[in-house]
């Protein structure tokens, strides 16, 4: 019953969502009667919408298996938790839920957003328009609210136990978050470009949203690389696997787009690359569904899915992304600013990270579609993967990298004060190649895009801690929000590269009692016992680990037996320190009674994350700073 | 120069999504049906039942091989069709994947014996060198030459939709 | 007891495993290149992954098959060759450097070179 009530509620927000576009669209968007209106539409298709929802969940905690949905994702023994996160645990509810938090964005920009800003309506309608589209999808092809009556079973499937992780569960809401909040940008854009008047500041409008957005999306593509680390059992961090890569795409046009918009907020400069990335990022955001939810490529990321689902989306995608691109495209000439951008100005330097962003989305939707097109005229298949990106992203990367450096004294509208430049680049330059200089003798690092990449995120860091010294001591201006981030991207590149080239691992094989040396580590298998756990078996190996300092810890790997559906996963037992983690799993057991145990050291692991971090924390914080001078 | 981009924007964008419409409305065949063709890789591997050992020579003519083992539990529903292979006189050499002897004998015996002889590939080294990733699989041989590798059951749609345009082709099998 | 043990993992796992997945190498360079191999090698039975990301029972034997051809003295290339001579190209996620893959590896190039001509020229307009 409850069921069929949820899903009447969300075919009614459908209709009003449309009713909220069509007044939008084909009323007059400017009269504030209007936006009130619509406004107030909105706010009630929003509140109808998230009821279903809440619904949702309360017949999911309480095990209402009449659901076919939750019939299938979830179970009685499953704790509180993972029955809600079971929820976005596939297809249909992941869909449900990043409607949701599509139209959740629509919500808070709609409170916080004053009913006389002129594009307001506009964007609403844009929002509503997005939203019923998917809504259509989701009650189409991907019901949620099915049911399995008269015969509802008692219990339900167990949910792939590789997805019972909080990790996991958090994973998905925050990857949405950032996917679907470019949905504001992406609105007033096209408000703005329907509306046709060059003079309207829409870029200042869109910041905080932004920021907002990608910080979320950084936070979401950190804890998936993150999870998969310590729980897929081998020890990496990202695969470029299609799924992962039609991730990141939207996260480049992101990146850029901030930066863009940073410029074209503050003068009429740049305002074309805007308003092109704003199509962009969300167009790629949406992109990424269709990818994923079509099963077109062969991912373990994807839900497995059919034809029709995949025509529904690209029909629905390209529909929207070909109305936004011809409307940029009529509308682009009027925008010609007559500013130029002068030579070696902070613009300048954001249009050149505009075309290395650029092609590096061009290299990655080309490395994603290359199988796909060979297999379609060849009919043989092939594999694009790590090597073809490492190739493109490294050299690609640290390029962009040496502008940044020389981006950071460059001004607005102005072109370099050369003088300035000179001495903290002497002294940047100098304090990096001391630290090249040490890793090439004491970690014998002789690998040129290693060094490489430790120069150049140096000297970044240093450039900036010299900002920061001048800041404290002369006064000098600083803007922090730049300071961390950037900080934090200087410190990824290191870490990736430091990760790349001193990690090691090795497979032993070890008997019960016995101990076992790997790089001056004590590695003694001490027990072995078995373990119930709520829904699963365990068997769990002790290892007593003595460092080369004699500091003693212990590790318990663990293999599982879910009863549910049979699955045998391996937990890994990870001991982390800032300058490495010991990571182990266990792998078979041999026929003379011993275990393949597998031991990896991954070095600076954790800077990675804590660079990911740094981005998020400079995002979000930057965030509070933008809403706080709107208001 | 406006028309220009204009008309890139466009086109592009319009090519680019029905790459996607045709690829998706594209009729994949079975995807585990590999049509390249192949040598047989050399072997010496002993028989089933006895210590008797194959090589590539005593494998003439035209021919399939399939990967089973007792562990494998779709094997079990392809058996009844390889059976009725077997009756329409299509001679069939089983490739026993790494299995304990005794359990594919016994499996063997319990189910029956389609082949005309088991290879027991117990380390799973001509599996290897045939690109054999599991069980079950199926080969076709033509003259000694793979020209057909399918990964997954072969049941009657597969073998009409997979095998036959092939067999015919090629004119395998008279009797078919 | 440690009998009785050993039977029970062994049912709980029911892994099928041969005596000779040991991963033992001649020296610390072999080690390095087996480790680095896995990674660019494709499992051909996962729907994606490299070997090293796989315990599929195939991709454990082609790691003991590549163990033995690297103690063999074959080279990365001829260990990539004769993966994909098996399981076909798409084993290899280096997809290669042929007239196949000339556009795949020279398009981002070009296109940078591309935009950045045309960021210059505009700006002289």
């Amino acid at each position: 019953m409850l069921i069929e009530i949820a899903h009447f509620l969300s075919i009614l927000a459908t209709g009003l969502f449309f009713l909220c576009f069509i007044f939008s669209f084909f009323l007059n968007s400017k009269d504030i009667y209007i936006i009130n209106l619509v406004s107030r539409i909105y706010t009630h298709s929003f509140l109808i919408f998230l009821s279903s929802f809440f619904i949702y969940i309360w017949l999911a905690i309480t095990d209402n298996f009449s659901v076919l949905y939750i019939a299938q994702h979830s179970n009685i023994n499953l704790p509180v938790f993972y029955k809600v996160s079971s929820i976005w645990s596939a297809h249909e509810g992941s869909m449900f839920l990043w409607i949701i938090f599509l139209t959740l964005w629509g919500a808070i920009y709609n409170i916080a957003t004053s009913n006389k800003q002129l594009l307001k309506a506009r964007t609403l309608g844009v929002i509503s328009l997005t939203s019923v589209g998917f809504l259509l999808f989701l009650l189409l092809t991907s019901n949620p609210f099915e049911t399995i009556l008269p015969l509802a079973p008692e219990n339900g499937a167990d949910i792939n136990p590789v997805l019972q992780d909080p990790l996991l569960a958090i994973h998905p809401p925050m990857l949405y978050m950032g996917y679907v909040g470019f949905v504001i940008a992406f609105g007033q854009a096209i408000a703005f470009l329907f509306e046709g008047n060059p003079e309207i500041k829409w870029e200042k409008q869109v910041r905080s949203w932004s920021v907002a957005s990608w910080s979320f999306l950084t936070l979401g593509i950190a804890l998936g690389s993150w999870w998969a680390y310590y729980e897929l059992g081998w020890g990496g961090y990202w695969f470029w696997d299609p799924v992962e890569n039609v991730a990141l795409m939207p996260w480049l046009a992101a990146t850029a787009f901030i930066h863009s918009l940073s410029a074209s907020s503050k003068s009429f400069i740049l305002r074309i690359w805007t308003l092109l990335l704003s199509i962009l990022v969300f167009s790629l955001s949406l992109f990424g569904a269709f990818i994923v939810r079509s099963g077109i490529i062969d991912s373990v990321h994807s839900f497995a899915n059919d034809p029709e689902r995949g025509l529904y989306l690209l029909s629905f995608i390209g529909l929207l992304v070909m109305t936004s691109l011809l409307l940029f495209s009529y509308r682009f000439n009027n925008l010609q600013s007559n500013k130029k951008i002068v030579s070696l100005s902070k613009e300048s330097f954001i249009s050149i990270n505009n075309i290395f962003f650029g092609t590096l989305i061009f290299s990655t939707m080309l490395g994603v579609l290359y199988p796909l097109i060979y297999e379609f005229i060849y009919d043989q298949k092939i594999s694009v993967g790590a090597p073809f990106y490492n190739a493109i992203f490294v050299p690609i990367t640290l390029i962009a990298c040496i502008f940044l450096y020389f981006s950071i004294d460059s001004k607005w509208q102005q072109s370099f004060n050369f003088k300035s430049l000179y001495q903290p680049l002497f002294l940047s330059i100098t304090a990096s190649l001391i630290i090249v200089a040490l890793a090439f003798y004491k970690f014998l690092i002789v690998n040129f895009w290693t060094l490489a990449s430790l120069l150049i995120g140096s000297i970044i860091i240093i450039r900036y801690l010299i900002v920061i010294y001048f800041y404290f001591v002369y006064r000098k201006f600083a803007n922090f929000f730049s300071i961390i981030a950037h900080c934090g991207l200087g410190l990824l590149i290191i870490s990736i590269a430091l990760n790349d080239n001193l990690s090691s691992e090795r497979a032993l094989n070890i008997k019960i009692n016995e101990t076992e040396v790997y790089k001056d580590y004590q590695i003694n298998f001490k027990n072995l016992r078995v373990v119930p756990g709520p829904n699963f078996d365990s068997v769990k190996a002790d290892f007593v680990i003595t460092n080369p300092n004699g500091k003693v810890f212990t590790l318990t790997p663990e293999k599982r037996k879910y009863f549910a559906r049979g699955q045998v996963t391996t937990e890994t037992a990870i001991h982390a320190s800032a300058l490495k983690d010991i990571y182990i799993t266990i792998g078979d057991q041999l026929d003379d009674g011993s275990w393949i145990v597998n031991i990896q050291f991954n070095v600076f692991i954790r800077w990675i994350w804590f660079s990911a971090i740094m981005m998020v924390l400079a995002g979000l914080l930057l965030t509070h700073s933008l809403s706080r001078s709107r208001s | 120069m406006t028309v220009l981009i204009r008309f890139i924007i466009i086109v592009i964008t319009l090519m680019f999504f029905s790459f996607f419409y045709f690829y998706i409305n594209d009729d994949k065949y079975y995807p585990g049906a590999d049509f390249t063709t192949s040598d047989m890789p050399d072997f010496e591997i002993k028989d089933l039942y006895s210590e008797r050992l194959f090589n590539i020579k005593d494998l003439e003519g035209n021919y399939l091989i399939n990967v089973w083992a007792s562990w494998c539990i779709t094997c079990r529903v392809e058996h009844s069709f390889l059976a009725k292979l077997d009756s329409k006189d299509i001679p069939i050499v089983g490739l026993n994947y790494k299995d304990e002897a005794e359990d594919a004998i016994n499996w063997i015996t319990r189910f029956g014996d389609p082949y005309r002889y088991i290879i027991h590939d117990y380390k799973g080294e001509l599996a290897l060198d045939l690109g054999v990733t599991g069980a079950p699989e199926t080969f076709l041989l033509s003259d000694g030459k793979i020209i057909v590798h399918y990964r997954g059951e072969v049941n009657d749609m597969i073998w009409d939709d997979v095998f036959m345009p092939i067999i015919k082709k090629e004119s395998l099998f008279d009797a078919n | 007891m440690l009998t009785k043990f050993f039977l029970f993992s062994t049912i709980i796992f029911s892994s099928f495993t041969i005596s000779e997945s040991l991963y033992k190498f001649d020296n610390a360079e072999d080690e390095k290149r087996f480790y680095s191999l896995i990674k660019e090698i494709r499992c051909p039975k996962c729907t994606s992954g490299s070997l090293a990301s796989s315990n599929a029972p195939v991709s454990e034997d082609i790691k003991s098959k590549i163990i033995e051809l690297i103690k063999e003295g074959k080279s990365d290339q001829e260990i990539k060759q004769f993966l994909s001579d098996r399981f076909g190209n798409q084993v290899l996620y280096n997809p290669g450097f042929s007239k196949d893959t000339y556009f795949l590896w020279f398009a981002p190039g070009l296109f940078l070179i591309l935009i950045l001509l045309i960021f210059f020229f505009r700006k002289r307009t």
